[in-house]
């Protein structure tokens, strides 16, 4: 009997220590809505107010309209739109060959897409940007792909080190059977992949999505890097601006910062499931 | 997973013939990928590193100029031991406090779910929107820290200009943001712990400590481990956090390797001395994968 009020009484002491940390976790973001609420005045009041007295709406459509940002939104949806589309069709692609292929120099292959998933990619951020300063661009004012936003997509069409090895593990999982049923009865490895695998790697396509559309939303040194008109700017590039013009305008920054990530914890909300189970995925299998 | 079934005849015949083929064309594009923005790129910088370049004029060969150059700069120098103190500091706490959280976590009670999505949170967040919430609340000039601590009596501190605490500054607030990752990881790893081992292990007389210390850590260590090597690759790429939090540009006490390569490959146009940054850094993170991924053998217990 103590024993098991023993056990209750540490339950519940547990439970306390989770939910207190959890506030600690969303304090910043409560902070964000507090403070993107206030006026200038309130902000450096001593001590600080928990809630605004009166909530200053009007901080919203001011910080919208202080710049383009709603040019901001259409060009990080744009881009992460065709990141996605790129990295879904690419990878999987790769990630099939990889799975259901047999081919010369498929493992050594397998192995540098793996080594390249270790290195961080700004050891390449130089020769990356000179590539694109050689590639002739019509429609730019350099002449060339700097300065546009087609570094931050093309390369999405040229497969990925962590997508690939997602969706072959994912892939490795359906059985064999049913590809060589269908080569059987005559059908050939684009009509495999098409009409067999894609269809059964739903989920794991779904969780490639997810994380490719946040990394491209959530990206701040390429753009930083390759953008130099405004109107081309992403989201993260235009916050990053704000922050310089608005030096300690606090409400407004905040505003701004968290409209900058309801997509992205809408999206997570949403989608819960899929977030936590590439994370899991791509880790218990190491 | 490498474990694979072998095929009844490698080539040749049957209904695998040309298979070749079109595993070339399923990874056409990756192999251009590699080729042009990866595994090819690494060996452009390794060319480039050797040349002195500003991009308007050709460049010029200058031999192993730069990294001798690096070896005395000393904001260079700054760069790496600043990178590695925050791995060393970051990565450690970062692994036992996403571990206590993720055993904390793996009761089933209602309303746990709500608790998760918490520390979760701040993983899909962007790094520039959460770095200004934290500029803010670091603000030497009335910023919630320092309100707080008044309150007991504690003088305001400028969390992000002083040299000593710039650095724990941005490491705290990385690790809030990285929790979620290696709490979702562990959490996966926890789940695929069998039951009946810990049933056996009470059965055998074990309490909830032993319990935990040889069966649910042994059998968590390959999460531990991958944790390990995301971490590690992670803390050698900050730069998103030092680019936001430290304005007009980093000190020599929170610059990184990172921002050195961004600031002088991108702003200066130094390009073949970024690019003999960019190859220390590779050889850094090179090393320290090897020795990570041969250490496994001696501490990772896979099932």
């Amino acid at each position: 009997m103590s024993a098991r009020r023993l056990r209750a009484t540490r339950r519940a002491i547990l439970i306390g220590l989770l939910i207190v940390g959890g506030l600690l976790m969303m304090a910043p973001f409560l902070w964000m809505i507090s403070t993107s609420l206030k006026t200038r005045a309130e902000v450096f009041a001593t001590p600080p107010t928990l809630l605004p007295v009166v909530a200053q709406w009007h901080n919203y459509p001011d910080m919208w309209n202080a710049l383009p940002f709603g040019l901001f939104f259409l060009n990080s949806v744009k881009l992460a739109t065709l990141n996605t589309i790129g990295q879904l069709l690419t990878c999987s692609m790769a990630a099939f060959a990889f799975a259901a292929l047999r081919f010369r120099f498929r493992d050594p292959l397998f192995a540098l897409l793996l080594v390249t998933l270790i290195i961080p990619f700004q050891v390449v951020l130089v020769p990356n940007f000179v590539l694109y300063r050689l590639l002739p661009h019509p429609l730019s004012t350099s002449g060339n792909w700097i300065g546009t936003q087609e570094p931050l997509w093309v390369g999405a069409f040229l497969g990925g080190a962590f997508g690939t090895f997602l969706l072959r593990q994912f892939f490795m999982a359906i059985p064999r059977e049913l590809g060589d049923a269908a080569r059987v009865d005559g059908a050939n490895p684009w009509q495999i992949y098409r009409h067999i695998y894609l269809p059964l790697a739903r989920p794991a396509l779904a969780t490639l999505a997810i994380f490719t559309f946040m990394w491209s939303w959530n990206d701040l040194i390429d753009p930083i890097i390759y953008l130099r008109d405004i109107e081309s700017f992403t989201v993260t590039a235009g916050l990053s601006l704000f922050q310089g013009q608005y030096v300690g305008r606090w409400p407004l920054l905040m505003a701004g910062a968290l409209v900058s990530v309801l997509p992205m914890i809408v999206l997570f909300i949403l989608a819960q499931r899929h977030f936590v189970r590439g994370i899991a995925m791509s880790g218990i299998k190491g | 997973m490498t474990r694979l079934r072998r095929p009844a005849s490698r080539r040749g015949g049957g209904p695998l013939a040309g298979e070749g083929r079109w595993a070339l064309a399923f990874l056409l594009p990756t192999l251009l990928g590699l080729a042009v923005l990866s595994a090819g790129p690494i060996l452009a910088t390794l060319a480039i590193s050797l040349t002195k370049w500003d991009l308007l004029t050709a460049p010029k060969l200058v031999g192993l100029d730069n990294f001798l150059a690096l070896l005395s700069d000393d904001r260079f120098l700054k760069a790496l031991r600043n990178t590695f103190f925050y791995t060393v500091v970051s990565v450690p706490i970062g692994l036992v406090v996403a571990l206590a959280l993720a055993l904390a976590l793996n009761t089933k009670v209602r309303g746990i779910a709500f608790i998760r999505t918490a520390y979760f949170l701040p993983v899909v967040t962007s790094t520039i929107a959460i770095a200004l919430v934290w500029q803010w609340i670091y603000s030497a000039d009335s910023g919630l820290l320092n309100q707080v601590l008044g309150v007991f009596g504690i003088t305001s501190q400028k969390w992000l200009s002083d040299p000593t605490l710039a650095m724990p500054s941005i490491i705290a607030m990385s690790i809030w943001q990285g929790l979620g990752v290696n709490v979702i990881i562990f959490l996966a790893g926890l789940q695929a712990i069998p039951s009946d081992l810990l049933d056996a292990a009470s059965v055998d007389g074990a309490g909830s400590w032993a319990r935990l210390r040889n069966v649910t850590l042994p059998l968590l260590t390959p999460s531990v481990f991958f944790t390990g090597v995301l971490s590690l690759i992670g803390s050698f790429q900050v730069f998103d956090q030092i680019f936001v939090l430290v304005k007009p540009r980093p000190t020599e006490a929170t610059i990184t390797v990172v921002y050195f390569i961004y600031e002088n490959g991108f702003r200066f146009f130094k390009m073949g001395y970024a690019s003999a940054a960019s190859w220390i850094l590779f050889l850094i993170v090179a090393f320290f994968s090897a020795v990570y991924f041969r250490s496994q053998n001696r501490w990772v217990h896979y099932q």
